[in-house]
């Protein structure tokens, strides 16, 4: 698969506090706030049916629990490499939003890292960067 | 001395109000993105991080904060002057309390102690729908859940679709989507909203 380039945001799972609580351990049962992984919007055919970011122009392959991505932050080049745990962001709500750092830009909504991978490249109360995503 | 300085004996050393600080400020920033882009990161992937801890504050003495984590862990964090805390916006160590929520980032010292390069408490970041909008609230369904988003004029920025944030947020509509970083209240269904971002 070539780089991906789209938005990164990132979403709790697993035991939690306060609103997350309720969120459960993710589509694959595994989903951890605390380990490296990710949500995914092509995580089974149930899952894109939901997440449909073939509607906005990025289609994005099919890729099941436990699949490797590595995450680049376009803001300051830091790179996570994390697992699917679950499915989405869900692309199509959120279809041609753009994030910028500079001249460096995502379009679209492409992973969700956990609060531990994502803040391994981002601060936290950023929401939401510009990224790559790649397979190696 | 090299920039190359190691990282656990310079948080282990700054605590809060110690005479190390002075190492911190000579490494420059450990605010989080200028941190992050300058360390790679050696967990593997799906694994738990070690430098990574999440839980709700149990007690603070001093400048160690102890977390009483969500699985059940317990959690030492020291906190030193060089650390990056966001509680609603970029605040100080004196505006942590007893029962907040946290995520920490650091360095795992060798007695367990989490270094804390960033912490965030009671940050959220979730995604909704608007059910109904009130005088500075929002009233937001998250998972089938009410919450109840608190607007605060002249901090809480409003992002639609991708261009740059303001503070206007009289365009977001009832039954739109939105994703919202804020502070949650503890132990209530309230929110601060921090940033809100508009789907089409």
């Amino acid at each position: 698969m070539a780089a991906v380039t789209g938005e990164v945001s990132w979403f709790c799972c697993g035991s939690a506090w306060g609103p997350c609580a309720s969120t459960g351990r993710g589509a694959c049962g595994t989903c951890t706030s605390g380990n490296f992984q990710h949500a995914w919007p092509n995580a089974s055919a149930a899952c894109l049916a939901i997440t449909r970011p073939d509607v906005c122009g990025t289609p994005l392959s099919r890729r099941t629990c436990g699949f490797v991505h590595y995450t680049t932050n376009l803001c300051n080049g830091a790179r996570v490499g994390t697992s699917i745990a679950d499915c989405g962001p869900q692309t199509d709500l959120f279809c041609g939003e753009r994030a910028c750092c500079g001249s460096a830009c995502g379009t679209n909504r492409i992973i969700d890292l956990t609060p531990a991978a994502y803040s391994a490249i981002a601060s936290l109360s950023t929401g939401l960067r510009p990224c790559s995503v790649d397979t190696v | 001395m090299t920039t190359t300085m190691d990282r656990r004996r310079l948080l282990s050393t700054a605590v809060l109000g110690g005479a190390g600080i002075a190492g911190a400020t000579a490494l420059g920033s450990l605010a989080p993105e200028a941190a992050l882009a300058a360390e790679p990161v050696k967990v593997s992937p799906g694994a738990p991080d070690p430098n990574f801890a999440e839980g709700r504050v149990t007690s603070i003495t001093g400048s160690v904060v102890l977390l009483a984590g969500s699985d059940g862990a317990l959690h030492r964090i020291q906190v030193t002057n060089g650390t990056s805390i966001w509680k609603f916006q970029p605040t100080t160590f004196d505006r942590l309390e007893k029962g907040d929520g946290m995520y920490v980032r650091g360095v795992r010292l060798p007695d367990g102690t989490l270094a804390a390069d960033s912490l965030w408490a009671n940050i959220v970041n979730l995604t909704a729908h608007i059910v109904s909008v009130g005088r500075n609230v929002l009233h937001l369904d998250h998972h089938g859940r009410r919450l109840i988003g608190h607007v605060v004029p002249g901090t809480t920025a409003a992002v639609y679709n991708g261009t740059p944030a303001i503070s206007d947020v009289s365009l977001l509509r009832v039954g739109g989507h939105v994703q919202v970083i804020g502070v949650w209240h503890p132990d209530t269904n309230e929110i601060s909203i921090a940033t809100v971002y508009a789907a089409n």
